[in-house]
């Protein structure tokens, strides 16, 4: 700033050497010393005497050439020729704020003009990149809305036969037949259910009521038994009758998914732990176990642990959902090899234990 | 003879009031038509400072040169250069400041 006053300071300095030039020539018929709209000045001599000034700010400065002081600015100009004695020529303006506003307003315009270009330029490549992915997911949900509505009633005349058969009329032969086409019938049920869960019953109003969870799991824990028995695994379970306010078929759904996925990653001959306490529910596998940063996946739409077994990956976002659709945390502890364990923690406010 | 002793002593009186730089600058510059305005603001271009310009001064008159002259070259062509001074340095200094104080620049600009 100090830079662009100065060359109009060195104008003005040459104007008034001149001005004072011609009053030492007329010294002292003219005594007036010249003045100047522009600027204000003051003559000093070689010994730093004062010999004039119409400064306004006189804390001058004899060994910089162009300073602030108080407001204003002093150049100074070093006379040749001591016209009137004076080696000193002071020239002040006031310090003009005109460049920083200039200066400010042209680095916000550029700014402006840069964000703005910028937020443009990212929303057009996001889109491109994010397209082809955003199809790709549409039409993975078409397909899954479309598949979901045609298998609803295969899928339960499967399991309403299978449930009417006794399986104590039939040979070991056929009873092994029958469990496999049991198991199977239950493992697309499952899926349909999720399916179904994500697509179609999106929108529908939820039925609050008070469940009786330990009841509920002992449900699901019987619906998977057949499952439990195809991998020879072990179950225990330890259930505090504790009472939960949701919808039923919400929180049905969350421990089948839990259940599903301790089954489907343990290893055959494993261990299942069910822990229901009043704030908690636990479900251990013996199974292969997760890196923390497979853990940071796991609630990830489509993702599947691994390709080996079936499924759309969608039970754990559905266990996300529901959990954050009723404010409650999930935790996941996992070793490599060792096994899973998954804590459902429930609101406090939201459960009532019931001892027996 | 009362008239003529009062007469002798009133210039006696007169001359013993009249400064330094009365007596002994301003006759010289009348005869020779230099006015002291003049000498004053070319030594004023040189010496800018009070102190500066009497030592500078000083040092003329009592060693004359052309060179260290505040009149410039142009006039020595009609007029010759001054002896060395035999004043006192107590009569010069007490002239010198007379000179300084009559014509100075400081203290009369408006």
């Amino acid at each position: 700033m100090l830079i662009a006053q100065k060359e109009r300071m060195i104008d003005y300095a040459a104007e008034q050497v001149r001005r004072l030039k011609r009053l030492h020539e007329a010294f002292p018929r003219r005594n007036r010393y010249p003045r100047d709209p522009r600027f204000r000045s003051a003559i000093y001599d070689l010994e730093y005497v004062q010999i004039f000034s119409t400064l306004r700010d006189n804390r001058v400065d004899f060994l910089r050439d162009i300073y602030r002081t108080g407001g204003y600015i002093h150049f100074v100009k070093l006379l040749d020729s001591y016209y009137l004695g004076a080696k000193y020529l002071f020239i002040e303006v006031p310090e003009n704020h005109e460049w920083w506003t200039r200066t400010l307003s042209r680095i916000l315009i550029a700014g402006l003009v840069s964000g703005v270009f910028l937020t443009l330029l990212g929303i057009y490549l996001a889109r491109l990149f994010v397209r082809p992915m955003r199809r790709s997911i549409e039409l993975l949900d078409d397909f899954i809305q479309d598949t979901t509505h045609e298998i609803n009633t295969p899928v339960h005349t499967i399991l309403g036969n299978v449930e009417m058969i006794d399986p104590r009329n039939l040979s070991d032969r056929d009873r092994r037949r029958f469990e496999r086409i049991a198991i199977a019938a239950r493992s697309i049920s499952t899926l349909y259910e999720d399916l179904k869960f994500l697509t179609l019953e999106q929108d529908r109003p939820l039925q609050e009521e008070r469940i009786d969870l330990a009841q509920l799991l002992e449900e699901r824990l019987e619906y998977f038994e057949i499952l439990f028995r195809t991998k020879a695994l072990r179950l225990h379970r330890d259930l505090v009758p504790t009472v939960l306010r949701a919808d039923r078929r919400l929180i049905a759904r969350l421990i089948d998914n839990l259940l599903s996925n301790a089954v489907k990653y343990n290893r055959r001959g494993g261990r299942i732990e069910v822990r229901l306490r009043p704030g908690v529910l636990e479900i251990v596998d013996t199974g292969v176990g997760m890196s923390p940063e497979e853990i940071e996946e796991i609630f990830e739409r489509y993702h599947r642990f691994n390709d080996t077994e079936g499924g759309f990956g969608l039970g754990l976002d559905i266990v996300r959902r529901i959990t954050e659709h009723y404010g409650m945390r999930i935790e996941v502890q996992s070793n490599k090899g060792e096994g899973t364990t998954m804590r459902v923690y429930f609101d406090a406010g939201e459960t009532e234990r019931r001892e027996k | 003879m009362k008239p003529l002793l009062l007469s002798l002593f009133c210039a006696g009186t007169l001359s013993a009031v009249a400064g330094s730089f009365d007596r002994h600058c301003v006759p010289c510059h009348r005869k020779e038509g230099v006015s002291l305005r003049q000498t004053f603001m070319n030594a004023l271009l040189i010496y800018s400072g009070e102190h500066n310009m009497k030592a500078g001064l000083k040092y003329f008159l009592y060693h004359p040169s052309i060179e260290t002259s505040v009149m410039g070259r142009t006039y020595f062509r009609n007029h010759r250069l001054k002896k060395p001074s035999s004043l006192p340095e107590k009569e010069m200094d007490a002239a010198l400041d007379e000179y300084w104080e009559r014509y100075k620049v400081i203290g009369h600009l408006k």
